[in-house]
């Protein structure tokens, strides 16, 4: 009835599950501390630059698409988006959206509209112009986020979402014409290049916590501590697992493969 | 629009779709067509994925007519360091769409097309990588503090050992970066790795009973508890 090697993923799934909705439960009558995300914390700060030097703000999230692997980082990037185009629409600022995968396009519009509309100046956004489909071909978006960032020259640059080989062409342009930076991204191969090079960094899962942070909403706050708890799980059974196997069982190795 | 409209459907949509995809990849199930062999749910699933590919190919068009847009826009206000540019650029899409619906995409006249003009220019733009992979490396590698000094330590033992003249003159740099990529960057890798997967595995479930705001809009005052 199972596929053989998937029983365990699914049981830890399972487990999972019911942790996450545990946590979002347990938030409803008593929110959790949360520590604080510098990077989250400084888009205001962003939006206030970009006001100030009269310039807009630039936004991409990458090479994601909604159909593949990425496409949890991808919609960590968009919560992050909805938010950063209702504090641009506040701040009188313009937001430019890049957009890689032509799929993303409808939805990154509705949002943006959605956030503008929340800000009451729906009468400011312009979808044609701030929500920009560039090239579903890697180096070609690419050189179209370099071009932007050298002849409308953003006050601040925001990158949430899966980052390949471009990580570096982005932040490296954005640095040269003075922007302030946010990247995050879970692929492990990047962070580096955005550690190096950007003001602030969100890593890994900093990216998926954003939606539930920014919204200050106690049941998605509360699926974090769900998660958590999943790490505890996780810890566990690799420090149990190095324990015994040092002494010849191979018990969780097993399990694993169940 | 409706709460109905914007939001349950949606929702409702992507938690029977996760459902199903999740029961194919986990459950073995007795096939339904003795042909392909094929459950009802990998049936079901396949079936998922054209409609996603069938929608994919509609948005496309969506985001060509945004090109045709913004580019003819700038071509009328013949904007500054834009506009012979956004001619070029449309110019060639009317080039590959021509090519490509005359002779099919997989033509050896539009293979030509492809590799003579975005192949190079990708590669080209590619290879430029190295020397911002240097601007940022010289900005980064500074002893500036504790953090920065470990840094600037193992960049320049990776270096070395990336060097052959010094690999062959110091050869115990090979022992160190083989040490430094096998033990603490792997440990940290994986830590991460296994962080982001719990991440995104509360962001799917999240998404599948509506409470991420990523795809659907950011929740209003009504809709949050507490």
């Amino acid at each position: 009835m199972l596929v053989t090697g998937r029983v365990f993923a699914l049981g830890m799934l399972i487990i999972l599950w019911f942790l996450i909705i545990y946590g979002m439960e347990m938030a409803k009558k008593r929110l959790p501390t949360f520590r604080s995300i510098p990077g989250l914390d400084a888009l205001p700060e962003m939006m206030g630059r970009a006001t100030e030097m009269r310039r807009p703000v630039h936004f991409t999230t990458g090479l994601g698409s909604l159909t593949g692997t990425v496409a949890p980082q991808l919609v960590a990037g968009l919560a992050v988006l909805g938010y950063a185009s209702e504090l641009a629409a506040k701040y009188g600022v313009k937001i430019i959206y890049s957009v890689y995968s032509a799929q993303v396009m409808p939805i990154a519009t509705e949002l943006m509209r959605d956030s503008y509309t929340r800000a009451g100046r729906l009468d400011e956004f312009n979808a044609e112009d701030q929500v920009r489909y560039l090239s579903g071909e890697q180096f070609a978006y690419a050189s179209a986020v370099q071009g932007i960032a050298e002849r409308e020259r953003p006050a601040a640059n925001i990158m949430i979402g899966p980052f390949y080989a471009e990580s570096m062409l982005f932040s490296e342009t954005f640095f040269r014409i003075g922007a302030i930076q946010l990247a995050g991204t879970a692929r492990g191969y990047q962070i580096p290049f955005f550690a190096v090079i950007c003001e602030y960094l969100l890593i890994a899962e900093e990216i998926y916590a954003a939606g539930a942070y920014l919204s200050k909403d106690p049941v998605q706050v509360g699926s974090i501590r769900g998660q958590d708890m999943g790490k505890i799980i996780a810890l566990v059974l690799i420090i149990v697992g190095v324990v015994i196997y040092a002494f010849g069982s191979s018990a969780i190795l097993d399990l694993l493969k169940m | 629009m409706s709460t109905m409209v914007r939001r349950q459907i949606p929702v409702l949509i992507v938690f029977v779709t996760s459902l199903l995809i999740m029961a194919d990849y986990f459950l073995k199930l007795p096939p339904i067509n003795p042909v392909t062999k094929l459950s009802w749910t990998s049936l079901v699933v396949t079936d998922i994925q054209n409609w996603g590919i069938i929608l994919d190919a509609f948005a496309l068009g969506f985001g060509a007519v945004n090109l045709f847009y913004l580019h003819t826009r700038h071509i009328s206000k013949r904007a500054k360091g834009q506009w012979p540019f956004s001619i070029w650029l449309l110019l060639m899409v009317l080039v590959f769409a021509g090519i490509g619906i005359a002779y099919g995409p997989t033509s050896d006249q539009y293979s030509w097309l492809y590799n003579s003009s975005y192949f190079a220019l990708s590669a080209t733009v590619y290879s430029s990588l190295g020397f911002y992979m240097t601007s940022g490396i010289y900005r980064a590698l500074r002893a500036r503090n504790l953090e920065s000094t470990l840094l600037l330590i193992v960049g320049g033992i990776v270096i070395m050992r990336n060097a052959p003249a010094i690999a062959v003159a110091a050869p115990i740099v090979i022992d160190m970066e083989a040490w430094l990529s096998a033990i603490p960057t792997t440990s940290a890798q994986r830590g991460i790795m296994i962080g982001a997967a719990l991440g995104a595995i509360a962001l799917g479930i999240r998404t599948m009973i509506g409470r991420e705001t990523g795809f659907l809009g950011r929740l209003t005052e009504a809709e949050t508890e507490g």
